[in-house]
C-alpha cells in the first residue's frame, strides 16, 4: 500500500484516497474547442511507464485534490515532481 | 523413546499429551508438533503427493517442504500445517494427509509404479478424447488425487484481528544478527520492533554449541533479550510471521496468539523506515537417488533437534555435509546425543541409493576411489551447503544474482528501506552476524539522522564448501513436496521449457506451499547443469509473498459477516421501524423498502402505498440523495459549466431540475439546483451518486477551475429529508404550521423556502419525483424523528401513507422519470433520454465538445420510450430485450433495445414498461416483441412516449 | 509425433529421453509476411490461426520474455461470456465454442472444464439487471439461467447462503458452460502448434523498434535484426503502450494493476466458479487443489506488477461471505499482472492509422477469456485485410467518433473499470 504526501496532512495511507487519473491539460470551456481537440486531450495518452504526474484525492482527510508525481514501475513518489 | 534424559529449550515438569493418526503420543511445553513426534520415534508422517512415497520430517523450520498434517483443536481441523511449525499443545489431534486406507499401506503408492509415465506435464499430453472427458472423466480423478489435506467445512468460531503500528526500525529475525541489529539501534534510542516468527527468541543460536563474547549461544541471546525489555522503545514481538515486504517500508505480519487468548491472530501492517532482514539462511538438501526417505534429514535440523528439543533422531547415523567446519558440528551433535556415526562420508563421495521401506535403512555410496559402500543407517544428517532467506527482499522486484562464491542467490546491496543482514545475505558465523548486525543497524541510524557515522565494517558472505557430494542415476528429488524429480527438470529443457518460469510451470518446481525454499536453489543448479550453463545465466523466478503461508480468517481480521463494510442508516431510520417499515441493504444504504400492514404481500403493499399518493397522501424518506452546498461569487458560474442545461436566470427561492454530464458527453447524474441567495445554492445528487458527484465537484473547484470564488460543503448528512406527496400534499404543509406562505400562487413548483415549521427550523422544496403535488421537507437531521411524528400526526387527516423506495419506483416509471443505473446506465446522451432540448447552445459546459461526437450525435441511437402491452393486458416480463422478430427455432432473435423497468401500474391498471429502443422516438405506435427467455415470455408491445402518467404535468401544481 | 496415452507410454520406455522440444528455436529471418509482437496467448493464438486457417506460415512471433508470461500466466483462469453488450457477448461467445473442442485441435490438453460459472446478485435490482444479461446471452444462442433460493443452493451446495450477510445472496445468473482452462496450457498448445506448422516463435527477443514510412509499416527492429515486414500485430497486454508508442502512436488506455491469489492446495471441495458480485470476489479450486481468488484492479496506474495488500483484504471478506470455511485455510501466494485498461474498458482491435500495422489491446483482465477467438479473427483480418464483423465494434478510432463500447458503463476512468 502506498504512502501519499499529502501537503496538508503529510503522509498518509493510500486507502485514505480516492485516484483521479493522470493530470490531464484539458481544453478551456470557451465555447472554441472540437470534439477532436477534446478527444485528443482527454482520452489519448498519459500512460507512462515511470514517472506520472496523478491526482489523488483526500476523501477520507482533508478532501484535496492533490497532485502527485510518482513511478508507474516503482511506485516511489517524486517529491515536488514533474514530468 | 529418544528423549534425551538431559538438555534442551523444553520443560520436562510437564508433559503434554496428543495423538498422531489416533495413536496417543506424548512431549512437552517447548516442542514443536515434530519434535514431540521424533521424540516418539516417528519419522514417517505424510505421503507425497504425486508417488505415495512415505515421508518423513526434513527439517526443523518453515522450509519443511513435506510433513505436512492436519491438525484438529478446539476450533475445527486445519489442513497442510508443517509439523515443524506447529507448537505443541495439549490435546491436539493430528492426522496424516494422502494417504488411504493408512500411512503405513497407502494403496496409491501403486502410482509409483507408473514412474516414467506420470512425469512432468504428462497430463498436458493425454485425457483429450473425446471431447468433454477431461471434465466429465479425467479431472475428478485429478483433482482428487491433488490437494494434500481436507477442508474443515464448518465455520471457523476463532477470532482475528487487525492492527498498525510504525517504528523506525523493524528487525525481523532474533538470531544473533537481529538481536544484535535490535539492541543497537534500540540504545541509540531509535523506536524498534523485533519480530521472531518463533515463539522463543535467539534462532540459530538456540541450537549452537558456539561461545560468543565469553557466553554459550543461549546465554548470550537471553542477555541480548533481556537488555531489549529493559528498553521502553522496543517491542518484540514473538509468534510474529513477516510474510511479506510492501510499498513505502510496509511490512505485513501474522502473529500468533499463545494458548487461551480471545483472539487467535492478529494482522500487523507496521511502517518502518528502515527494515533489517535477520531471517536467517535455510540449509540445501542434496539431490541423489532416494534423497526423501524418512529419517534423511538436513544436519542442521539434525542439530537443533538434539540441541533445542533434546531428541535423538535416529540412533545410526550418516553424515554427508559438505561444509568442513558443519560436518565436524554435526559429528558433534550426533555424538553428544549418543547416535552412533555409521559413516561420515568423505566429500567427493557419490550417493548412489538408499533402501529402506518406510524408514530409512541404509545408503549405498561410492568412495573418492570408486568403492562402493553399503551403510546401515537409521538417520543421514546432509547439507549441500545454505541459502540466504533473502525472500521479503525480493518480493518487492528486485533480483537476486547467483554467486559462485556462496553457491546461492544473494540479495545485492541496496539503498532502499528493506536491508538483508547476517544469514539473508550468507553471514553464516554467529560471531560474524553479530558483527554485521551491529554495522547495519549503525548504518541505518546513521541515514536517519539518529546517530553519527561510523563506518563499520560488515563482514563478508561465507563462502561455499569446495567440496561437493556427487550423485547416482535414479529418482532424485529435486522438489520434496511437488514430487518434482530431477528427471523431470530435465524433460522440461528437452522439451523446450527451458526459461526458469517455464521450467517451473510444467514441472511445478517450487509452487508448493513450501514455495520452493529448499528445492529452488537446487532446480537452478540443475538447469544450469543440464543446459550447460552458469547458474547465475539462469536467474529467478519472482519471490511472493507470503513467505510462508499465512490463515485467511487472519487477513479478514473482524471484516466478516455483517461488518464486512458499515451500513448507513437514514435519520428516519428508528422512526419508520415503528411503522412498520421492511428495510432493504442495497449498496451502501439500508433502506424503507415498503410498509406491509398485517397480511400484506409487498405486491398488495406497494399497490396500497401507490394509490395513497395518487388519491391522497404519502411520505417516503429521501435523506440519501447527495445535498451540496454551493457559495461564493462565481457560484452560478461554476454550476452551470457543470451542467448541460441553462438555468442564467434562476431567481432566489427558485429551484431548476439539472442534468450533470461526464467529460465524454454521457449523462452522469441529474438532481436539483435550488438557489438560496444569489450567491448561494443547493444542488442535489442522486443516491448512488453522490459520493462521485461530490467529488467530481471538489476536483473541478480545486483542479480544474481554481480561479472561479466558489466553497463547496457537503451538508448530506446534515438534512433529514422527508418528502409528503399526494393532493393533500399542500393541505398538510400547511397543517405543519410553516412560517411562510405555501399557497399554490405564493410557493409554486419548482421552489423553495427556508423557515420554520411550527418551530421545526426547514428548508421545503417544492419538487416532485412521484409526479404528485410534493414538499421535500429537510430538517437538521436531528430533528427528523420531530418531523416524521407530526407529518404522520397532521398527516392523519388524509390518511398519510407512508412508502418506500418500491413505490417511489412504481411512481417514477410510471412519470417516465429517470433512475441512475437502470436508465442513466452510463451509456446515453440526453438526447437519449429525451433531453436533448435541455442542452444548453448558449454556454460551453463539461461533456459539451465530446457530445458533438458524430457517434452520440447520430440518427438512430437507442432511445428511452415507454411500451405497453398489444393487447392491454399482458404482464410484460421484466429484463426483456425488444424485437421486430419473434423467436427463431433456437430461441434467438435480433435485438433492437431493451427493458429498463416493468411494472403493473397501480394508477393506470395496466402493465407498463420503460426501455431503449433504437430510433425509439420514431417508432412511436410501433408493435415489437418483448423477449425474456429467462421467463419463458415473449410479449406484443405497443411503443409509446415513456411518460405514462399526466403527461402534461398538471397534477405537479396541485 | 502427436501427444497420446500410447505416446506417454512410448516413452516412458525410453526414459522419456525422446521427447522433441515443444516450441522451436529457430534462425531469424531477414523478413516475414506477419511480424506477432507478443507470445502470450492471444498472440501465439493468431499464430496457430493463420497456420491453420490461412495456411500463413511465414510469420514470426516476437516475445520479450517467456511465452505466456505476461497475463495468460497471472489470470484466474476463468472462462465465460456473460456480457450485456451483444459486442462483448458475441467475441466472447465465439471463444467459448472454441475452448470446447480446442484441446483436440491442438493435441494439448488444455484442460478445459466446464464447471459453471455462478454471479451472485444481491438485491432484486441487481438480480433484474442480471436477468437483462442472462436474456441477451439467451437471444444471443448462449445458454443462461437465473437461480434462486433453493435451486441456486442446490447449484452450489459449498455456498453459505443462511447466514447474515452485508450484501445478501439475492439469486445468481448461472452460465454452465462458463469454467476454467489451464493457463499456462493455452500458451504452449498454441505455441507447439504453431511452431510445428514452421511459424518461428522467438523468446527473450524485445522489440526495440518499429519502422513507419509515410503512414506505412516497413519493419520491426529486435536485438537479433530488422525484420521487414507489410504486416505486424501488437498483442502485448500490459507494455500497449510502449510498443504502440515506437509506431508514434497513441492509445486511449491505462494501465492499472490486478492482483490475485492461490491458497494452499486443499481436495476438492468447490466444484463451480463463483463470483461475488459486490465489489467482486471470484472464487474457484484449481485442479491442483488450490483455491485460486481475485476481485477488481487496484484502481490506479502502475506497471510495478505489485499491489495493494487491501484490495486482497477486500476481496478475502466477500469471499467469506461466499465460503465461511475459507477462514481455516492459507494464502499460499499472491501476485499481479498489468492491464491495460481502455477508456470504455473494452479492448482496442483491429488496424491503427500505420498501415499494416493492426492492434490487440486493451483486454484489461478480461483477455484470457476471449483468447482463442481473438486469435482466430486477428489471424482474418491479417490474412484477408478485411476487418472481421466481430472485431468491428472495438476500433481504435471509436473514441474520436463516439462508439464506446461500455459494458460497465463505468465511464473514461480506465482504473474504475
Amino acid at each position: 500500500m502506498l504512502l501519499i504526501p499529502c501537503p496538508h496532512c503529510g503522509l498518509r495511507e493510500e486507502s485514505e484516497f480516492t485516484y483521479g487519473g493522470p493530470c490531464r491539460d484539458l481544453p478551456a470551456l470557451d465555447g472554441q474547442s472540437d470534439a477532436g481537440t477534446w478527444s485528443q486531450a482527454f482520452h489519448m495518452g498519459k500512460n507512462p511507464r515511470g514517472p506520472l504526474r496523478e491526482l489523488w484525492y483526500h476523501s477520507s482527510g482533508c478532501e484535496a485534490w492533490i497532485e502527485v508525481t510518482r513511478d508507474t514501475a516503482s511506485h516511489e513518489i517524486i517529491p515536488g515532481g514533474q514530468t | 523413546m529418544r528423549r534425551l534424559p538431559a538438555g534442551g529449550l523444553i520443560d520436562r515438569s510437564q508433559t503434554l499429551h496428543f495423538t498422531f493418526d489416533g495413536e496417543m503420543m506424548t512431549g512437552h511445553p517447548g516442542d514443536t508438533l515434530a519434535s514431540a513426534l521424533l521424540a516418539g520415534g516417528r519419522h514417517l508422517v505424510a505421503r507425497s503427493l504425486k508417488y505415495h512415497r512415505p515421508r518423513g520430517i526434513m527439517s526443523a523450520g518453515l522450509e519443511e517442504p513435506s510433513a505436512m498434517v492436519t491438525v484438529r483443536d478446539e476450533t475445527g481441523s486445519t489442513p497442510n500445517l508443517k509439523v515443524t511449525e506447529v507448537p505443541l499443545r495439549e490435546g491436539l489431534q493430528v492426522s496424516s494427509q494422502n494417504a488411504l486406507p493408512s500411512l503405513e499401506k497407502d494403496r496409491a503408492a501403486a502410482l509409483g509404479l507408473m514412474g516414467k509415465t506420470i512425469s512432468a506435464g504428462f497430463y498436458y499430453k493425454t485425457f483429450m478424447w473425446p471431447q468433454g472427458a477431461w471434465h466429465q472423466r479425467f479431472a475428478r480423478l485429478i483433482r482428487q488425487a491433488a490437494g494434500h489435506g481436507k477442508v474443515d467445512p464448518s465455520p471457523d468460531p476463532a477470532l482475528y484481528d487487525k492492527r498498525r503500528k510504525s517504528c523506525d526500525v523493524l528487525v525481523i529475525g532474533s538470531g544473533p544478527a537481529g538481536l544484535s541489529a535490535a539492541v543497537t539501534a534500540a540504545q541509540s534510542g531509535a523506536t524498534v520492533i523485533l519480530m521472531e516468527q518463533d515463539h522463543v527468541l535467539g534462532g540459530s543460536l538456540l541450537s549452537s554449541d558456539a561461545t560468543l563474547q565469553g557466553l554459550s549461544a543461549q546465554d548470550w541471546a537471553e542477555d541480548a533479550e533481556e537488555a531489549l525489555r529493559v528498553l521502553s522503545n522496543v517491542t518484540v514481538m514473538p509468534r510474529t510471521l513477516a510474510f511479506g515486504q510492501y510499498d513505502h517500508g510496509l511490512v505485513q505480519a501474522v502473529e500468533t496468539l499463545p494458548e487461551g487468548s480471545s483472539c487467535q491472530a492478529v494482522f500487523w501492517k507496521i511502517r518502518a523506515k528502515r527494515i533489517l532482514l535477520a531471517a536467517g539462511a535455510i540449509e540445501r538438501p542434496l539431490v541423489f537417488p532416494g534423497n526423501d526417505r524418512p529419517g534423511i534429514m538436513l544436519a542442521g535440523a539434525v542439530r537443533s533437534y538434539i540441541r533445542r528439543f533434546a531428541v535423538a533422531p535416529g540412533r545410526s547415523a550418516v553424515v554427508a555435509v559438505a561444509d568442513p567446519q558443519e560436518r565436524a558440528d554435526t559429528v558433534a551433535a550426533l555424538r553428544e546425543a549418543g547416535i552412533s556415526i555409521a559413516a561420515d562420508l568423505p566429500a567427493g563421495a557419490r550417493l548412489l541409493a538408499t533402501q529402506g521401506k518406510r524408514h530409512l535403512t541404509g545408503l549405498a555410496w561410492r568412495d573418492a576411489q570408486g568403492r562402493k559402500q553399503r551403510t546401515p543407517c537409521d538417520l543421514l544428517a546432509m547439507s549441500a551447503g545454505w541459502m540466504p532467506t533473502a525472500h521479503l527482499f525480493a518480493q518487492m522486484g528486485e533480483r537476486l544474482s547467483f554467486s559462485d562464491q556462496t553457491q546461492s542467490l544473494l540479495p545485492p546491496e541496496t539503498d532502499g528501506p528493506l536491508r538483508p543482514i547476517g544469514g539473508a545475505r550468507a553471514v553464516l558465523d554467529s560471531a560474524d552476524c553479530i558483527a554485521d548486525g551491529k554495522a547495519a543497524a549503525h548504518q541505518a541510524m546513521a541515514e536517519l539522522e539518529m546517530h553519527k557515522h561510523l563506518n563499520l565494517s560488515r563482514p563478508s558472505p561465507a563462502p561455499a564448501s569446495a567440496e561437493v557430494f556427487a550423485a547416482g542415476k535414479g529418482k532424485a528429488f529435486v522438489d520434496f513436496q511437488n514430487d518434482v524429480t530431477r528427471d523431470d527438470v530435465a524433460l522440461a529443457q528437452r522439451e523446450g521449457y527451458r526459461d526458469v518460469e517455464l521450467t517451473k510451470r510444467y514441472t511445478t518446481l517450487g509452487m508448493g506451499s513450501d514455495q520452493g525454499k529448499t528445492s529452488w536453489t537446487n532446480g537452478v543448479l540443475e538447469i544450469a547443469a543440464l543446459s550447460g550453463r552458469e547458474a547465475a545465466e539462469i536467474g529467478h523466478t519472482t519471490y511472493r509473498p507470503p513467505y510462508s503461508p499465512v490463515s485467511l480468517g487472519a487477513l479478514v481480521g473482524a471484516g466478516t459477516g455483517m461488518q464486512m463494510t458499515p451500513i448507513l442508516r437514514t435519520p428516519f431510520h428508528s422512526g419508520f421501524e415503528k411503522l412498520g417499515c421492511v428495510f432493504q441493504t442495497s449498496g451502501d444504504w439500508l433502506y424503507s423498502r415498503y410498509f406491509p400492514q398485517p397480511g400484506e404481500t409487498m405486491a398488495q403493499a406497494i399497490e396500497r402505498e401507490a394509490r395513497a399518493v395518487r388519491s391522497s397522501l404519502g411520505c417516503v424518506d429521501m435523506s440519501t440523495l447527495g445535498k451540496i452546498d454551493v457559495q461564493g461569487s462565481d457560484a452560478l458560474e461554476f454550476l452551470s459549466r457543470l451542467y448541460c442545461n441553462n438555468f442564467a436566470a434562476i431567481k432566489p427561492g427558485r429551484l431548476r431540475y439539472a442534468l450533470m454530464l461526464r467529460e465524454d458527453g454521457y449523462v452522469f447524474d441529474d438532481g436539483t439546483i435550488a438557489c438560496l441567495g444569489a450567491e448561494h445554492f443547493l444542488v442535489t445528487a442522486t443516491t448512488a451518486n453522490a459520493g462521485s458527484v461530490w467529488r467530481h465537484m471538489q476536483k473541478c473547484a480545486q483542479v480544474e477551475w481554481p480561479e472561479l470564488d466558489v466553497s463547496l460543503t457537503d451538508v448530506s448528512d446534515h438534512w433529514a429529508s422527508l418528502a409528503i406527496a399526494g393532493p393533500n400534499a399542500r393541505k398538510l404543509l400547511e397543517a405543519l404550521g410553516p412560517d411562510f406562505e405555501a399557497s399554490r400562487q405564493a410557493f409554486p413548483f419548482a421552489a423553495v423556502r427556508e423557515g420554520q415549521l411550527d418551530g421545526l427550523p426547514a428548508r421545503v422544496f417544492s419538487v416532485s419525483f412521484s409526479g404528485e403535488l410534493s414538499y421535500e421537507i429537510n430538517v437538521p437531521a436531528g430533528f427528523a424523528e420531530a418531523l416524521l411524528a407530526r407529518v404522520m400526526e397532521r398527516g392523519a387527516e388524509w390518511n398519510i401513507t407512508p412508502y418506500g423506495l418500491e413505490t417511489l419506483d412504481v411512481l417514477r416509471i410510471e412519470k417516465g422519470h429517470l433512475s441512475v443505473g437502470t436508465e442513466i446506465d452510463g451509456r446515453r446522451t440526453p438526447g437519449d433520454l429525451g433531453m436533448g432540448g435541455m442542452v444548453s447552445k448558449k454556454k460551453d459546459f463539461l461533456g459539451r465538445a465530446l457530445l458533438q461526437r458524430p457517434g452520440l450525435q447520430a440518427e438512430g441511437r437507442e432511445q428511452l420510450v415507454g411500451l405497453v402491452p398489444e393487447d392491454g393486458s399482458t404482464i410484460i416480463p421484466y429484463a426483456a430485450h425488444l424485437s421486430d422478430s419473434e423467436l427463431d427455432a433456437k430461441g434467438c432473435a435480433a435485438t433492437i433495445g431493451h427493458l429498463t423497468a416493468a411494472i403493473e401500474s397501480p394508477s393506470l391498471g395496466h402493465p407498463i414498461a420503460l426501455g431503449f429502443l433504437r430510433d425509439g422516438r420514431n417508432r412511436i405506435g410501433d408493435v415489437l416483441w418483448a423477449h425474456s427467455p429467462v421467463a419463458g415470455a415473449s410479449v406484443r408491445v405497443r411503443v409509446t412516449a415513456p411518460c405514462f402518467y399526466d403527461p402534461e404535468g398538471e397534477r405537479l401544481h396541485g | 509425433m502427436g501427444y497420446s496415452a500410447f505416446s506417454i507410454l512410448g516413452h516412458a520406455l525410453t526414459a522419456n529421453k525422446h521427447w522433441q522440444a515443444a516450441v522451436g528455436t529457430p534462425e531469424m529471418r531477414t523478413s516475414y509476411d506477419v511480424v506477432i509482437i507478443g507470445g502470450g496467448g492471444h498472440g501465439l493464438a493468431t499464430a496457430y490461426y493463420l497456420a491453420q486457417e490461412h495456411g500463413i506460415t511465414n510469420v514470426a512471433v516476437l516475445e520479450a520474455g517467456w511465452i505466456g508470461g505476461g497475463n495468460t500466466a497471472r489470470n484466474t483462469t476463468i472462462v465465460r461470456s456473460d456480457y450485456l453488450l451483444n459486442s462483448s457477448f458475441r467475441l466472447k461467445d465465439f471463444a467459448l465454442r472454441l475452448w470446447a473442442d480446442l484441446s483436440r485441435d491442438l493435441n494439448f490438453n488444455l484442460m478445459y472444464e466446464p464447471r459453471g460459472y455462478v454471479d451472485l446478485a444481491h438485491s432484486d435490482g441487481e438480480l433484474e439487471h442480471f436477468t437483462l444479461r442472462a436474456n441477451a446471452m439467451r437471444l444471443g444462442g448462449a445458454e443462461a439461467s437465473i437461480l434462486t433460493g433453493d435451486a441456486l443452493q442446490e447449484r452450489v451446495p459449498e455456498l453459505d447462503m443462511a447466514s447474515p450477510k452485508r450484501f445478501p445472496i439475492a439469486g445468481a445468473l448461472v452460465q454452465e458452460a462458463g469454467g476454467v482452462v489451464r493457463h499456462d496450457a493455452v500458451a504452449w498448445g498454441f505455441a507447439r502448434k504453431a511452431s510445428q506448422a514452421g511459424i518461428h516463435v522467438f523468446q527473450n527477443c524485445p522489440v526495440t523498434g518499429i519502422e513507419v514510412r509515410g503512414g506505412k509499416l516497413q519493419a520491426i527492429e529486435t536485438p537479433k535484426g530488422r525484420i521487414a515486414c507489410g504486416k505486424a500485430l501488437i498483442s502485448v497486454a500490459g507494455a500497449s503502450t510502449q510498443v504502440a508508442a515506437l509506431a508514434g502512436l497513441e492509445l486511449p488506455l491505462n494501465s492499472v494493476n490486478v492482483q490475485a491469489f492461490v491458497t494452499e492446495p486443499v481436495k476438492p471441495a468447490l466444484d463451480t466458479v463463483v463470483n461475488y458480485n459486490a465489489g467482486y470476489s471470484y472464487v474457484s479450486q484449481t485442479s491442483k487443489g488450490e483455491f485460486v481468488l481475485g476481485g477488481a484492479t487496484d484502481g490506479y496506474s502502475s506497471f510495478a506488477r505489485r499491489g495493494s495488500f487491501e484490495r486482497i483484504e477486500d476481496v478475502l471478506a466477500r469471499a467469506l461471505q461466499m465460503f465461511p470455511f475459507l477462514s481455516r485455510l492459507r494464502l499460499m501466494r499472491h501476485w499481479s499482472g498489468i492491464a491495460d485498461i481502455p477508456m470504455d474498458g473494452n479492448a482496442i482491435l483491429g488496424p491503427t492509422p500505420v498501415e499494416g500495422l493492426m492492434i490487440n489491446a486493451g483486454w484489461g483482465y478480461a483477455g484470457f477469456k476471449a483468447t482463442p477467438a481473438v486469435g482466430h479473427q486477428m489471424a482474418a483480418l491479417l490474412a484477408t485485410g478485411q476487418l472481421p464483423e466481430l472485431l468491428q465494434p472495438f476500433a481504435y478510432e471509436r473514441f474520436a467518433l463516439g462508439a464506446e463500447q461500455d459494458d460497465a458503463g463505468a465511464g473514461p476512468y480506465p482504473w474504475l473499470h
